[in-house]
């Protein structure tokens, strides 16, 4: 009878080499794929605002009593270019992805290339229709940037409408009126408190490293004025006569000092020209409260009021809307029906936005919740105690349109770089225009 | 006739050794395990990259799911991108700066450090060399605060001294471009000072006396000891400079972002926005792929100039 060896030293050495090399490979593979229904769960969050991180982490107990679910969360903080990049390095790695995340809206069309979104990030559409009057509450406005072929895939954080920002004692002392006048008519008595006092009412950002900031500042009046980077087909549409309306009105005011250039609007320069007096006012969506006045200059506290932007004499809206924060689900992991809820049982209820703005200042995404009592009641003490939600809830019919398209990066870079020649006086507004639509659609598609 | 060398009596010990070879086996795997950590990650870390990058360049990926072979198309498309064109442009800018300016001056100072007689040597060298370990986002920060054209301190000495200021250090783009120079003068002097100071303390001090025996004055001591002494250091000091420079990333990267309308944007921004603004991954290591091979290439040719490997 064929009795077999004795395994001897070196058999069982390989043996269990390969015994761990199989388990090592088991555990990199990816976590368990069975859907979880109910219970204890954690889920994993990506975020750039630690604002985001509290919401959520307040929003919990109402999540609690609305689900199946009983949550925790593991916050991950990042840059907002980092989440994408780091998101599509896990995604590719099979394994380490978050449950929900945060993109800034600067950062999503990212996503919108190829088809990354349908891969990684579960469609909300289906769900938002399943909610009686939801779809029809929600602000398209908020949506549309979070959306390709008319499907959503991320919930905004925010109606980030750009309203003027004012010194209300330099006002009184220079004598200017509060009254919301024409853009044109504020230019000329943005020339006058220039040449007397050394003031500026409206600033551009020149930060050559952030070829969004450079951006935003003519953005914001571009949108106002009725102009857009791109349609809803992720046309470019830039190349326009708003467009050059624009532009030639912050040239112009650069050069009577209506218009100050300052290299960073969150950093130094701007806190220098706060601080000296030398802004006294600029046009910027309402979470620049939180981020640039209130760090920069606390001390100012009080001596700053809200009011509507003046309006082109030729025509626009009362606002714009700049910025803001989409979150996510990714699709096809065990968390992904527990994030869902979660995330419509906090972000999307009706107290969850009246708590959004009363404790992060951002506007809600729902039409119907602008009515809530609470909201129209908050006072605003960095801004003298000013009840601003009745102006915002004024402006909201007059949000314009966003559109975003998987190239815009490409349209930042070389809109960026025209601005800043149109603002210098290298090149005409018309031909800063023509020249960045000609530098679009030489790279883009590439 | 052949005559028959008779080589030392063996002793037992040795005919003992050589029963041992006979017994182990004949091609032992031991030296090879030895060296194969390095040789793995080797692989793992230079040639699968690599490998992995030329074909990456021959797709269109966009950074998740399946990439679809291209072929030549991204190469063709590179042939006619201004902004890669802009990019090759603004870094040669650099690496000329980097061989023709901060190389010269370096050893200038290494030269004046060397100086017999010399106070505080080691603190000059030490404020010298201080740049190199400052972290480049503090870099960015200070240089941002010290360009700035409204309140920065640049046009705020310009103001005083001379009654004028407002330059737009990074926004105009000649400037910029200059601005970055500066940047680069001011963080790499003082780390290739170090190699030539090195250099320089291992000249014979005998070369020195001989010259000025035989007359010779300053410039042609310099010429005529130094610089052949120095011959090896600097070839290593232009080669290195020359790859960093062609690789420079994080001063426009962080300073101008590569603005203003890309006149600092560098190859490796290049195809760090591809890849990472842009999810052009296979654009990406096409732009990746040409710059290896221009590295490659010129490092070799400024090799062979400067005769280094060869005999002298």
């Amino acid at each position: 009878m064929y009795t077999p060896p004795h395994p001897n030293r070196r058999a069982l050495l390989r043996g269990a080499l390969g015994l761990g090399t199989a388990a090592a490979l088991t555990a990199c593979a990816g976590g368990s794929a069975t859907v979880r229904t109910s219970g204890e769960i954690t889920l994993a969050l990506w975020t750039h605002d630690p604002g985001y991180e509290a919401f959520f982490e307040k929003g919990i107990p109402q999540a609690d009593r609305r689900t199946d679910f009983r949550y925790h969360l593991k916050v991950t903080r990042a840059g907002a270019p980092d989440i994408v990049t780091k998101l599509l390095a896990q995604a590719v790695a099979g394994r380490g992805t978050p449950d929900l995340v945060g993109f800034e809206i600067g950062s999503f069309p990212r996503m919108l290339r190829g088809d990354i979104a349908e891969r990684l990030l579960y469609d909300l559409t289906d769900d938002i229709a399943a909610v009686p009057g939801l779809k029809a509450d929600l602000l398209p406005a908020r949506t549309a940037p979070f959306s390709k072929d008319g499907r959503v895939y991320a919930l905004d954080s925010d109606t980030p409408m750009v309203v003027y920002f004012y010194r209300d004692d330099l006002f009184d002392r220079y004598n200017l009126p509060k009254q919301t006048v024409t853009w044109e008519e504020f230019a000329d008595l943005g020339a006058r408190v220039h040449q007397e006092h050394g003031a500026s009412m409206c600033v551009v950002s020149t930060a050559g490293s952030d070829a969004g900031q450079v951006v935003q500042s003519f953005q914001m009046l571009l949108y106002q004025r009725g102009g857009a980077f791109f349609d809803a087909d992720q046309n470019l549409v830039l190349d326009s006569p708003e467009a050059e309306d624009v532009l030639r009105f912050l040239c112009d005011g650069l050069r009577s000092g209506f218009v100050i250039d300052v290299s960073d609007y969150y950093g130094a320069a701007m806190q220098t020209a706060l601080k000296q007096d030398r802004v006294i006012g600029l046009p910027m969506a309402i979470w620049y409260k939180n981020y640039g006045l209130v760090p920069n200059v606390p001390e100012q506290k009080g001596k700053w009021r809200v009011k509507a932007l003046p309006r082109f004499a030729r025509g626009g809206a009362a606002t714009a809307a700049v910025g803001g924060t989409g979150f996510g689900v990714i699709k096809d992991k065990a968390n992904t029906q527990a994030t869902r809820e979660f995330l419509f049982n906090t972000w999307l209820t009706h107290d969850g936005q009246v708590r959004r703005f009363t404790e992060t200042g951002y506007l809600p995404t729902r039409r119907s919740v602008y009515d809530d009592p609470r909201l129209s009641a908050a006072r605003d003490d960095f801004c003298g105690g000013q009840r601003l939600f009745p102006l915002y809830r004024e402006l909201l019919p007059q949000v314009p349109p966003f559109h975003q398209s998987p190239d815009q990066s490409i349209l930042y870079d070389v809109l960026a770089g025209n601005l800043l020649r149109a603002y210098h006086g290298d090149l005409s507004p018309r031909q800063a225009l023509k020249q960045t639509a000609a530098d679009f659609r030489d790279q883009a598609g590439r | 006739m052949t005559t028959a060398i008779a080589g030392p009596p063996r002793s037992t010990g040795d005919r003992a050794d050589e029963a041992d070879t006979a017994r182990r086996p004949k091609s032992s795997w031991a030296p090879y395990l030895f060296i194969s950590p390095f040789y793995l990650l080797y692989i793992l870390f230079m040639l699968v990259p690599i490998v992995v990058s030329l074909w990456l360049s021959l797709t269109e990926w966009v950074g998740l799911g399946t990439p679809h072979w291209v072929g030549l198309r991204n190469y063709r498309l590179l042939a006619t991108d201004i902004s890669f064109h802009r990019a090759l442009g603004n870094t040669a800018v650099f690496v000329l700066v980097a061989v023709c300016v901060v190389v010269p001056l370096a050893l200038l100072i290494a030269q004046a450090l060397n100086t017999r007689g010399l106070r505080v040597r080691d603190l000059w060298r030490t404020a010298y060399f201080v740049p190199v370990v400052v972290s480049p986002i503090l870099v960015a920060l200070i240089f941002g605060l010290v360009f700035d054209r409204q309140f920065g301190l640049a046009n705020s000495v310009l103001r005083a001294l001379f009654g004028t200021g407002g330059v737009d250090w990074l926004g105009d783009p000649s400037l910029a471009k200059a601005s970055i120079a500066l940047v680069m003068l001011w963080r790499w002097t003082g780390y290739l000072t170090v190699f030539f100071l090195a250099g320089l303390q291992n000249v014979p001090r005998e070369l020195y006396e001989a010259a000025a025996l035989d007359g010779a004055g300053r410039l042609r001591t310099f010429s005529t000891v130094t610089l052949p002494a120095l011959k090896p250091v600097t070839a290593f000091v232009v080669v290195t400079s020359f790859i960093g420079a062609a690789q420079i990333f994080e001063e426009p990267y962080l300073l101008t972002g590569g603005g203003p309308a890309e006149s600092t944007l560098s190859v490796t921004m290049f195809i760090y926005r591809a890849a990472f603004q842009r999810q052009q991954f296979g654009y990406a290591a096409a732009a990746a792929v040409v710059l290896f091979v221009l590295v490659f290439g010129l490092s070799r040719l400024v090799n062979r100039l400067l005769g280094i490997g060869r005999a002298s």
